[in-house]
């Protein structure tokens, strides 16, 4: 397997920073400083490095999006929120190599001329933020980090901030609203955090796997990075393989590796020689693969795409043939229900009626017609939101219906009588957890009685 | 209401940015975890510290998980209820933990030890069914993780 990120990350010491830079660690960020900014740039831009925490957008080119005017101060923020289920790749980067994702923040920032960047970690990693704090002040002690970067001109100083358990901080507007102190709603675009970010200044974020690649990248240049991987897709990826496989854990693969080879080798195939029944390929927002499809795909941007998913975050997760796919969704679903913000009506209403449709299926009370009511409902998501939490909430519920809808038909009672209006129309009014009260309103007409519950 | 570590933690930050609002997370992380709970006292007393109105401070609160406005145990014990973990039984697992630790109503024990919370994924599924006590990683929760929980 390729070890272009992954190389030091097994060796003791690793944390320490005379180890580390015994190892070659800043070895980038010297190399970047003796180059121009647009130098920088240019050489992420022709690495082909895109965003690893989900959408796959080209590094080179976010960066380059930053034009500071006279007076302004520009952000980078390292997106360490690591909420996608399924993925747990940056956990493990930052514990074991923190020095590494310090590197490629401070490349970060010099190649958008940032002077202060913040790593927003969530909640849960604050023994992770320790490790990250220690690298820190020793790099700052040492003269790497902090004013006069290695002995240059340039000045950065980074901070950690915690988060405190909400997935929609890793989104990266709501980011930038939960590090300024508020609420993580986030925010309508345009304009774009490259022209009104944090606290209205420029501002990039990034997630910890791509700066880690971004330092690795300056360390070796660009040709080493695009000769490993797909035309599309450069370099490698860390998957993060969890559920029915024999050795669930982290792997850096290059991109183009065949996935069933993958499932096979390195993450040992599934236990008890059971069949594979599905996977989702990269966190739980993406559309779930069938066996069939998954079989001749490889780990890049543009064979997920051609199969109709995404490569996102790289969180595998694995089913077996005994999963029952109607109650996985339904814990997905209520992950979604749990986590939409608020901020929008479609989202925030649709993922807890998802939700609710589900439970009463499983519950032995579905409705005819209760499938096309829940595929209804993301259709009314999708596309209607400030974010991409809604849509995320979608994809799963859609594509498990798709894929596997002979498990959910079986939960639908048929024949049944149901008004017309109930399966097509507006549906049971209800609160967003609340129980459907659309027969108590029919039955009591009363003049001004609540037509919710609450 | 803060020992002087917590202050500190609160003052650092706020001194180094550029608002006081910033600070906020951390204050209400900080009050959190010296009081185990940010509650209506909580919140006035963190607007009084960082100039801010208790309204905003009770806006933001509210919004976080990990910010409760009833106290918690003195460990918090989260139990992963993400896809990975609640398809290895994490949910029934929370239930055994709650009755191993003497858990009846709600989800702290009586003596005020521990508080059992089924959380989103906390990104340790390689663990499957992750947890945590406080700030540590646990998992996997098996039996012997149980009684390493119960020893704390």
């Amino acid at each position: 397997m390729p070890d272009f990120l992954t190389r030091h990350i097994k060796d003791p010491g690793q944390r320490k920073l005379a180890t580390a830079v015994q190892k070659g660690a800043y070895e980038g960020l010297r190399r970047a400083l003796t180059m121009s900014r647009q130098e920088v740039v240019a050489e992420i831009d022709a690495s082909g490095l895109r965003g690893r925490g989900g959408a796959g957008f080209p590094t080179g080119r976010k960066w380059s999006f930053i034009h500071a005017r006279e007076g302004q101060s520009v952000y980078l923020l390292c997106n360490a929120d690591e909420s996608e289920p399924g993925t747990f790749k940056d956990h493990y980067l930052m514990a074991f190599d923190p020095h590494l994702v310090l590197e490629g923040v401070a490349i970060g920032a010099y190649a958008i001329g940032a002077h202060q960047a913040y790593i927003y970690l969530r909640g849960e990693y604050a023994s992770v933020a320790a490790t990250l704090g220690e690298a820190l002040s020793e790099a700052t002690d040492a003269g790497i980090l902090g004013p006069n970067c290695l002995g240059s001109d340039f000045d950065l100083r980074i901070a950690l901030q915690l988060g405190a358990g909400a997935y929609i901080c890793g989104e990266e507007t709501g980011l930038i609203q939960s590090l300024e102190g508020k609420r993580a709603y986030p925010r309508v675009r345009p304009p774009f955090p490259a022209v009104h970010g944090f606290l209205r200044e420029p501002t990039v974020v990034n997630n910890v796997e791509t700066l880690a690649s971004a330092a690795r990248i300056m360390a070796e240049g660009a040709e080493a990075y695009t000769k490993l991987g797909t035309k599309q897709s450069a370099g490698t990826k860390l998957i993060s393989v969890s559920g029915a496989v024999e050795r669930p854990g982290i792997y850096e693969v290059e991109m183009g590796y065949p996935l069933m080879e993958f499932l096979a080798h390195e993450a040992g195939g599934i236990p008890l020689g059971r069949r594979l029944k599905g996977i989702i390929p990269g966190g739980t927002s993406v559309p779930i693969l069938t066996a069939d499809e998954a079989a001749p795909l490889t780990i890049d941007y543009e064979s997920m795409q051609s199969a109709g998913t995404m490569l996102g975050s790289g969180g595998m997760i694995v089913f077996d043939e005994d999963t029952r796919m109607p109650h996985a969704l339904l814990r997905i679903a209520e992950f979604y229900a749990h986590e939409s913000c608020g901020e929008c009506t479609p989202c925030r209403e649709g993922t807890g009626w998802m939700a609710w449709v589900l439970r009463r299926l499983l519950a032995g009370e579905g409705r005819p017609g209760d499938l096309e009511l829940l595929l209804r409902v993301g259709d009314n998501i999708e596309g209607r939101t400030i974010c991409g939490l809604g849509d995320a909430s979608v994809q799963p519920v859609r594509s498990f219906i798709q894929k596997f809808r002979p498990e959910f038909e079986a939960l639908e009672p048929a024949g049944m009588d149901w008004p017309a209006w109930q399966i097509h129309g507006h549906g049971p009014r209800t609160g967003r957890f609340g129980p459907p009260v659309e027969e108590a309103a029919r039955s009591q007409p009363v003049e001004g009685s609540p037509d919710y519950v609450l | 209401m803060l020992t002087g570590e917590g202050l500190r933690e609160i003052e650092t930050t706020r001194a180094q940015e550029d608002s006081s609002r910033h600070a906020l997370l951390t204050a209400l992380r900080v009050v959190q975890r010296e009081r185990r709970k940010v509650g209506p006292e909580e919140i006035v007393y963190i607007a009084g510290l960082l100039g801010l109105s208790p309204a905003i401070v009770e806006g933001v609160a509210r919004f976080y998980d990990q910010i409760t406005d009833t106290p918690t145990g003195l460990h918090v014990v989260r139990v992963c209820r993400g896809i990975t973990c609640y398809l290895r039984q994490s949910e029934r697992i929370a239930d055994d933990l709650k009755g191993f630790l003497g858990i009846k109503d709600g989800d702290t024990s009586p003596d005020g030890k521990f508080s059992v919370r089924l959380v989103e994924c906390i990104g340790d599924c390689d663990h499957a069914p992750a947890g945590m006590v406080d700030d540590r990683f646990v998992g996997p929760l098996d039996e012997q993780a149980l009684h390493t929980i119960r020893e704390i």
